[in-house]
């Protein structure tokens, strides 16, 4: 083994007596000055710390926190969008469903003249808010515009419409959907008794009237 | 007692300076060895004013832990080992300034050897362009050929020596001079042909 070795010092002869001849370089004359003058000051700063090394968690830290924001942002932004959409498309839905509830109360006006009216709005369930000019404020999420637009008057005050399902009550087509979510800002009145009974005295006179017509036309006839 | 000391050995002096904190055993010290870690340093970084940077941390370092010597090492290999460690994470510090340097000009990264390599044979043949050529493919040499190369060729050490400071068994020591050489002949191909 040993002979390998000094095969291989003797390969690199020349080089290794220039390596040993190199001149040998020498401390500055200062050297013991400085270092005694570090020492009685304290200054054990050495080289490595008085220059700030390359940080990879300094360096990481804050990129992470800028990619999870954007990664974030892009996670959360079409959800943003959907709601935006979903928003629109609900008011299309309110348009759509005003004007054929606008053709349906039409109808139902030339249908029959014992309906009254159709802007009356009568709340089933009251869990209504009273106004002080005897308006109300629908806390509840249904809207008005969409189910029981029209009912029978007489059934309401007679309470013949208790048995009455949802399906009956209301002649719009809400295009598969029973009820939204969005209740539009529509102030209702509340159906006063008074104002309903005066409704009926004014339907049974016609009524009345179209009876006494009738039994006169018989009567001539 | 002053002329005591400086006949005192170099583990005599260090053990003085444990027990009683004699000022005058540090500098003794201090003199002794600021030259061989200097030369040391020099040719393993390549710059004069880092390696004294360098060196003078080495001294500091031993003042400041002058207990953490066990006194069955050679005096030596531990001091050597210290400016050995510092030394290294110097070239470490400056390759990552280099890397993340956005004014490193290239001359600052290639050792230029390759420019004098052009010189004529007598030119190249003067003692001092010769020893700046050996410098300078010494460092190019990798950096765990080149301290041992240094360390047994330049400074003298024994293989025990070497194997104590890097850490490393004498077979390993002995297979990295190995190839320390070899590569620095190569480097250095134009000066030595035959």
């Amino acid at each position: 083994m040993k002979k390998i070795y000094n095969e291989e010092e003797n390969k690199f002869s020349k080089m290794l007596k220039d390596l040993k001849d190199l001149p040998k370089i020498k401390a500055p004359d200062n050297f013991e000055y400085n270092l005694l003058t570090r020492i009685q000051n304290k200054n054990f700063d050495t080289v490595e710390k008085s220059i700030p090394q390359f940080n990879w968690i300094k360096f990481l830290a804050p990129s992470a926190v800028v990619v999870s924001a954007i990664i974030l942002f892009f996670i959360f932004l079409p959800s943003s969008q959907e709601n935006n959409n979903q928003l629109l498309q609900q008011t299309k839905l309110q348009n759509n469903q005003s004007v054929t509830d606008n053709s349906q109360s039409a109808k139902n006006e030339l249908n029959s003249q014992q309906s009254v009216s159709s802007n009356i709005k009568i709340q089933p369930n009251s869990s209504s808010l009273l106004g002080s000019n005897n308006q109300t404020v629908k806390p509840s999420t249904r809207s008005p515009l969409y189910d029981s637009r029209s009912i029978k008057l007489d059934d309401y005050i007679s309470g013949a419409n208790k048995n009455q399902s949802n399906t009956n009550r209301g002649n719009i087509v809400n295009n598969g959907e029973e009820s939204s979510p969005y209740d539009s800002f529509v102030v209702s009145e509340k159906p006063d008794k008074k104002t309903l009974e005066r409704y009926r005295a004014v339907v049974d006179s016609i009524k009345k009237a179209q009876l006494k017509a009738d039994s006169l036309k018989k009567v001539q006839k | 007692m002053n002329k005591l000391l400086t006949e005192f050995s170099d583990e005599e002096l260090i053990k003085e300076y444990q027990d009683n904190n004699t000022p005058e055993a540090y500098d003794i010290l201090v003199k002794r060895y600021k030259d061989p870690l200097m030369n040391f340093v020099y040719r393993f970084v390549g710059d004069r004013d880092i390696c004294t940077d360098v060196v003078q941390d080495t001294m500091i370092k031993f003042y400041l832990n002058k207990d953490s010597y066990r006194s069955f090492a050679k005096f030596s290999t531990w001091i050597y080992t210290i400016a050995g460690n510092l030394a290294k994470n110097e070239l470490k510090r400056r390759r990552r300034r280099i890397i993340f340097s956005i004014n490193n000009s290239d001359d600052e990264r290639s050792p230029q050897i390759e420019d004098k390599m052009f010189l004529a044979p007598d030119k190249a043949a003067d003692g001092e362009i010769r020893n700046e050529i050996i410098q300078k493919a010494l460092l190019k040499v990798k950096p765990v050929y080149r301290e041992v190369v240094i360390l047994r060729d330049i400074q003298d050490l024994s293989y025990e020596e070497i194997s104590e400071i890097t850490g490393l068994a004498i077979g390993t020591v002995k297979s990295r001079i190995n190839r320390g050489r070899a590569q620095l002949q190569k480097l250095l191909k134009h000066i030595y042909k035959e």
